[in-house]
């Protein structure tokens, strides 16, 4: 006998249980399947928590209740070589007001606070189920197996929150095999420190936090580093493009242990006790690598959807998620309402995040994946940032040369003009 | 600072059900092992001698990256069965 739900959502990340909240507060019968023990048991990231407005729409002042750690204060960008660092520092007053910018958080407890405020509005989670196959009738998605479970969850319409490695949207036939290059590792090592020891270190009061961003320091990688401040504690780690794997080298352990033992790095850590080790895949490969969002009975949020990119600068994914989760939960509504659950009705959802900043924002920044791309931006470049400011700021009682002169000729040192040239368009096509 | 066996700092419900069956045949023949420099919890090893690769699935992650960077069709990877496997506490 199968249980019968509207909708059922595989995963109960953010994307998940933003749309069993919406769902949910519809009066819909909802469920959703978590494969962990609880809500963000399985999950990671680097650590921030972006602005996201239905966040803050639909849980008004939450972070006066959820686990948040610190809120991002201090933003900074740094070129690093083994022994070199030059950073961009950019903190505002602005980025002490509420709505903060974005906290850095724990994933297992704010996920599993966020599915906990959905489960308040009427949403059944059900922790320990791993999601098997589709069951599909007619052309349609019509409910899910779980697996080691007899029976079978029977619903409307699947929503499949189920990360970054969708196999959800594989069995649907929406997406085509997962590839190396359009996914990166990232890896992650929380530290232990005490909070006055963090506050002194980085330069921060009450809870303000920092977030620095690492290039250069995955050699013979494309990748680059992360560092957050938690309260009493520090995310740091990395994210490498996974075909960057491919040849023989360093493993990932060996990149993380390099990071960890920089001069600069060595100085921001020390004392710290390690506290927990974990990995995760992230979408990589922009707009250009996403699945169909859709079929009928099924539509595809968050990591699934392909919904997270990085330009260098930007790194965003949980925001996208949250949105894309309450965007399929208003279809959904839509189609029950209509009792239509076919590929046209739900095509809606892909309007609505075309619609959205999500998709705007992956085509604004749609050729960013080509310039993550280029090998030299994680090595050579910042190489040649250090090196032109080491000569110009270096005493040696040697005439100088003017900047222009000395940068080109740094430059030049490093790079063939025809690679400088290129790489510079690739740049500007993905940024400026 | 120089880490040892990061996985240990890590809590893992070990299923007696493995997640990740190698076909050891096609691991024989693979002329580049990416599984095993790819793996972030290091649970891959190659034996020069034997031209063996042995997984160790108790301690994995669960990223999926030698899923994905496995060319050859060898590695038979799913998630675990629900409530087994990595259970990640703070990070």
């Amino acid at each position: 006998m199968a249980k019968y739900f509207d909708v059922i959502i595989v995963g109960a990340g953010p994307a998940g249980s933003m749309a069993a909240l919406k769902l949910a507060r519809a009066g819909l019968k909802v469920v959703m399947l978590e494969r962990g023990r609880y809500p963000g048991s399985k999950n990671m990231f680097g650590g921030l928590l972006h602005n996201t407005l239905v966040l803050n729409e639909m849980l008004p002042s939450f972070w006066e209740r959820a686990p948040l750690e610190r809120h991002v204060y201090k933003k900074t960008l740094a070129f690093m070589t083994p022994t070199s660092s030059v950073s961009l520092t950019f903190e505002t007053e602005s980025f002490e007001q509420l709505p903060y910018n974005g906290y850095t958080v724990f994933r297992p407890s704010f996920d599993n606070w966020l599915a906990g405020e959905a489960v308040k509005e009427g949403a059944l989670l059900l922790c320990n189920c791993a999601a098997e196959d589709l069951i599909q009738k007619d052309g349609q998605v019509v409910g899910v197996t779980v697996k080691g479970r007899d029976g079978e969850l029977r619903s409307s319409i699947v929503i499949a929150a189920d990360g970054v490695l969708s196999f959800m949207a594989k069995k649907a036939g929406l997406r085509r095999d997962f590839r190396a290059k359009d996914l990166g590792l990232g890896i992650k090592l929380l530290l232990g420190l005490p909070k006055e020891t963090i506050d002194e270190r980085f330069n921060l009061v009450r809870d303000e936090g920092a977030d620095i961003s690492l290039i250069g320091i995955t050699e013979g990688l494309r990748g680059g580093g992360f560092l957050y401040t938690n309260y009493e504690s520090i995310s740091i780690g990395m994210v490498v493009h996974l075909d960057s794997f491919e040849a023989p080298g360093k493993n990932p352990y060996q990149v993380l242990d390099e990071l960890l033992q920089h001069p600069h790095i060595r100085k921001l850590i020390k004392g710290a006790v390690p506290l927990e080790y974990s990995a995760h895949l992230i979408s990589e490969g922009g707009i250009k690598a996403m699945p169909q969002v859709y079929t009928g009975g099924m539509m595809v949020v968050g990591d699934a959807a392909g919904l997270c990119y990085s330009n260098g600068i930007n790194l965003e994914g949980i925001n996208l998620a949250m949105t894309s989760g309450v965007l399929a939960a208003e279809t959904a509504i839509q189609a029950i309402e209509a009792k239509d659950y076919s590929a046209q009705m739900l095509s809606l959802y892909r309007k609505k995040l075309d619609d959205s900043f999500i998709i705007k924002d992956m085509r604004t920044f749609k050729n960013a994946v080509d310039m993550m791309r280029i090998e030299r931006l994680f090595q050579t470049y910042p190489q040649i940032v250090c090196s032109i400011l080491e000569k110009m700021y270096r005493v040696e009682g040697i005439p100088r040369a003017r900047i222009m002169k000395l940068s080109r000729k740094e430059a030049l040192g490093k790079v063939k003009m025809r690679d400088l040239i290129s790489d510079s368009i690739k740049v500007g096509r993905a940024l400026l | 600072m120089i880490v040892d066996n990061l996985p240990q700092f890590t809590q893992f419900q070990i299923d007696e059900q493995p997640h990740i069956v190698l076909d050891k045949e096609i691991c024989k023949s693979c002329d580049h092992h990416a599984c095993v420099h790819s793996c972030p919890a290091n649970c891959y090893t190659f034996n020069e001698e034997t031209k063996r690769v042995d997984v160790v699935y108790e301690t994995c992650l669960e990223c999926g990256a030698c899923h994905v960077i496995c060319d050859k069709g060898a590695v038979n990877w799913s998630y675990p069965r629900g409530g087994y496997g990595v259970c990640f506490r703070l990070t």
